[in-house]
């Protein structure tokens, strides 16, 4: 046996025993706690891309921030991105504990980011192009994110749960700030009804990718090991299935109408059967083939670069203070 | 001049006072380049909602914990029953016959008498 | 200023046209500075230096329109039109912003290609800082009571970006030679504008007469110490007499910056200004 002459693997084994007894006993893992590799990778890829997300999806909605109608209106949205930055704050702070050991800071992952290694939701790469979007953003893609971090709060890595009830704490705030919008829409004239069912319309193929394809009947290897591993239990497909209950009926309740004609609940099934959206194109758009992928990166990107002289500065040493005689 | 790797952002974990009857709390971490920032970036990062009347931030590096291993230590056997309020169950039973006791006993009396 | 009338509600101060005018006026400086300066932060969100940063640069620029809000609900009370048009539908004529606080954070679009100056925002935030803590201060004392109580408010948050802004100020000025020139740099370009800021305007004899405010030449020179000794503690050379710029905002003139800002700032409100948003 392999085992008895390599006494560091036999030490590995009894410990990614042990660990595992840990999390079907449904121990919560802390960030010095030993960790098999592929624990930490997974949370690292999971994690990291949650948290560039939320910071990607600062930026169409930051778009609307001086265009929102009221000073209200301005207030909140403004307070909204605020917290998108916030929860991007939150889970790298997250996934920078999980690096350290690996040489890897913060700089590395937004490098990640710019190179296209590190991936973004499908929803950051779409445009927003009316004050609609800006609502339906609030609304159904924080409804949909709450509800895959809802799912997620019970994950086995506790660092991880935290800030994700943090964050689920803030999202619900953000899903009644889209309702406010929307409903004043649904409520308004003509042209704004207009304007809500067009960013409804423009949204929905977005809003079904934003959960994944679907398993049918297969699980990804990815997906298995997030499972056994409880970082993340339930499949893209009851995800979404959990969406189309919360969301389907509210949306018609408004009069609005869904992009989609065979959309339908089977009481037998217990199941929504809907159209599926073009997956070819989600891997396009994942793949920063989007309509603003490009240009959301761009953003990011040049903003981060030019602004490295100021973290330089914010590293420096301090001078001495109080210098005689300084230089203007 | 300096790579981002060789000049890092320090950790602060970041600890919050709710109201002057209660102890200060952990909120979370944030990268800081100094205390001072990181006083300043504390509330709006992590109490945009909450009350909060104090804040500590404190260099991680500062703060000395136990190790997993030494974690396990803090298990106790659940047999300290005398440290707690439910190890003296018996009390008001006791209390609740003695007055019993005494009531019938005047009763008596009264009767008697 | 207790030989001025106080007057103690938006009623009371309708019945004389003339301190209405006045009030109005100053009002509108105050309001439209914060409101401006806080759509230039507005557009800086997503894109500060560091994270942490952005989510405190936002609450600052939060506090800021809020106090605007404030001032054009006080506005809306004195008659002078419903809050949200007051921010959404006047003409850039009709803003009475000083000049500095339009100018644009950098070249490009805050959505496309933004080319924005950290070392400008701190220089502009940390000498407007001092300058609104001052006019907090004086507001304190205003005959508007009103006024006075939403000034006293705001001096509370007011206090924190003070703070903030000047331990950036002293990081900048010392930490990097590079940091430093590009401070250097930006206070220049600040100090070209920077006189206007404590001016009050055409109706200014009579805003100061009602004892709305302290007196221009009272306000520059508080600004003035507390200036000199933020320069002197970070090694700053004191730069000499300031600028004031072309145009006179606090009149109504202004550049094309504040023309696009306002048309941003407007443009979903302009769709259909009756409906409900």
């Amino acid at each position: 046996m392999s085992n008895r002459t390599d006494p560091d693997r036999a030490l590995d084994n009894e410990r990614l025993a042990k660990f595992l007894e840990r999390i079907d006993r449904g121990d919560k893992i802390e960030a010095d706690d030993w960790m098999p590799d592929d624990y930490r990778n997974q949370l690292i890829k999971l994690i990291s891309m949650h948290g560039v997300s939320e910071i990607m999806g600062a930026l169409p909605e930051k778009e609307w921030v001086p265009k929102a109608p009221t000073l209200r209106r301005k207030l909140a949205i403004m307070a909204k991105v605020q917290d998108e930055m916030g929860h991007g704050q939150l889970l790298l702070r997250v996934v920078e504990d999980l690096l350290a050991p690996l040489g890897k800071n913060r700089d590395d992952l937004l490098q990640d980011l710019f190179s296209g290694r590190l991936k973004f939701h499908n929803v950051f790469h779409m445009e927003a192009p009316t004050w609609a979007d800006a609502g339906v953003i609030a609304w159904l893609v924080d409804g949909a994110a709450i509800i895959t971090q809802t799912m997620s709060l019970e994950t086995s890595y506790a660092p991880y749960a935290r800030a994700l009830q943090r964050i689920c704490a803030e999202e619900k705030f953000h899903a009644q700030h889209g309702e406010s919008i929307v409903l004043e829409l649904a409520e308004g004239t003509p042209a704004q009804r207009q304007m809500l069912q067009d960013a409804v319309t423009r949204w929905w193929p977005s809003l079904l990718m934003f959960f994944g394809p679907p398993e049918g009947g297969t699980v990804s290897s990815n997906q298995l090991l997030n499972m056994r591993y409880k970082i993340r239990s339930q499949t893209n497909e009851e995800l979404r299935q959990v969406f189309f209950h919360k969301y389907v009926h509210r949306i018609y309740h408004l009069g609005l109408t869904l992009p989609d004609d065979t959309i339908r609940y089977d009481e037998a099934e217990g199941v929504w059967h809907y159209q599926q959206p073009d997956w070819d194109r989600f891997v396009q758009i994942v793949r920063g083939n989007g309509p603003c992928s490009a240009q959301r990166l761009r953003l990011r990107k040049t903003s981060y670069e030019e602004a490295k002289w100021v973290r330089d500065a914010m590293l420096a040493a301090p001078r001495a203070e109080h210098m005689a005689g300084g230089r203007l | 001049m300096n790579s981002a790797h060789e000049d890092q952002f320090t950790v602060y974990e970041v600890f919050s006072q709710k109201n002057p009857a209660s102890g200060f709390v952990h909120q979370f971490s944030l990268l800081a380049p100094n205390h001072e920032a990181a006083l300043l970036m504390a509330r709006e990062n992590f109490m945009r909602r909450e009350p909060c009347i104090n804040i500590w931030v404190v260099n991680r590096e500062d703060i000395h914990g136990l190790t997993p291993e030494e974690r396990t230590s803090l298990e106790r056997l659940d047999n300290k029953s005398y440290r707690e309020t439910k190890g003296y169950g018996d009390v008001q039973a006791k209390w609740r016959r003695h007055k019993e006791a005494y009531e019938s006993k005047a009763a008596f009396t009264q009767k008697g008498g | 200023m207790s030989e001025h009338s106080y007057v103690e509600t938006a009623e009371e101060a309708r019945r004389n046209p003339e301190y209405v005018r006045a009030l109005q006026e100053l009002l509108f400086q105050a309001a439209d500075d914060d409101y401006i300066l806080a759509y230039r932060g507005a557009e800086w969100l997503g894109l500060a230096p560091h994270i942490e940063e952005d989510v405190a640069f936002s609450s600052m620029s939060q506090d800021m329109m809020g106090h605007a809000a404030m001032l054009y609900e006080m506005l809306e009370e004195l008659g002078a039109g419903k809050a949200d048009d007051l921010a959404h539908m006047r003409s850039p004529d009709a803003f009475r912003n000083a000049i500095i606080i339009e100018r644009p954070n950098g070249t490009g679009d805050y959505a496309d290609q933004p080319h924005y100056d950290w070392a400008y925002a701190i220089a502009r935030y940390s000498l407007y800082g001092v300058f609104k803590q001052i006019r907090l201060e004086a507001l304190a004392y205003s005959t508007y009571v009103p006024l006075a109580q939403a000034a006293g408010k705001m001096q509370r948050e007011h206090h924190y970006h003070v703070r903030y802004w000047h331990m950036w100020f002293k990081r900048l000025a010392s930490s990097t030679d590079d940091a430093r020139a590009r401070l250097n740099a930006a206070l220049e370009q600040v100090w070209s504008d920077i006189g206007e800021l404590f001016l009050l305007g055409r109706a200014s004899a009579s805003i100061v007469g009602f004892g709305l405010i302290a007196g221009e030449d009272d306000i520059s020179q508080r600004w003035m110490n507390a200036t000199r000794n933020m320069f002197a503690s970070n090694g700053i050379d004191w730069p000499g007499d300031w600028g004031v710029p072309v145009q006179k905002g606090r009149e109504g003139q202004h550049t094309d910056d504040l023309a696009q800002a306002v048309s941003t700032l407007s443009e979903v409100y302009r769709l259909d200004p009756a409906a409900s948003w």
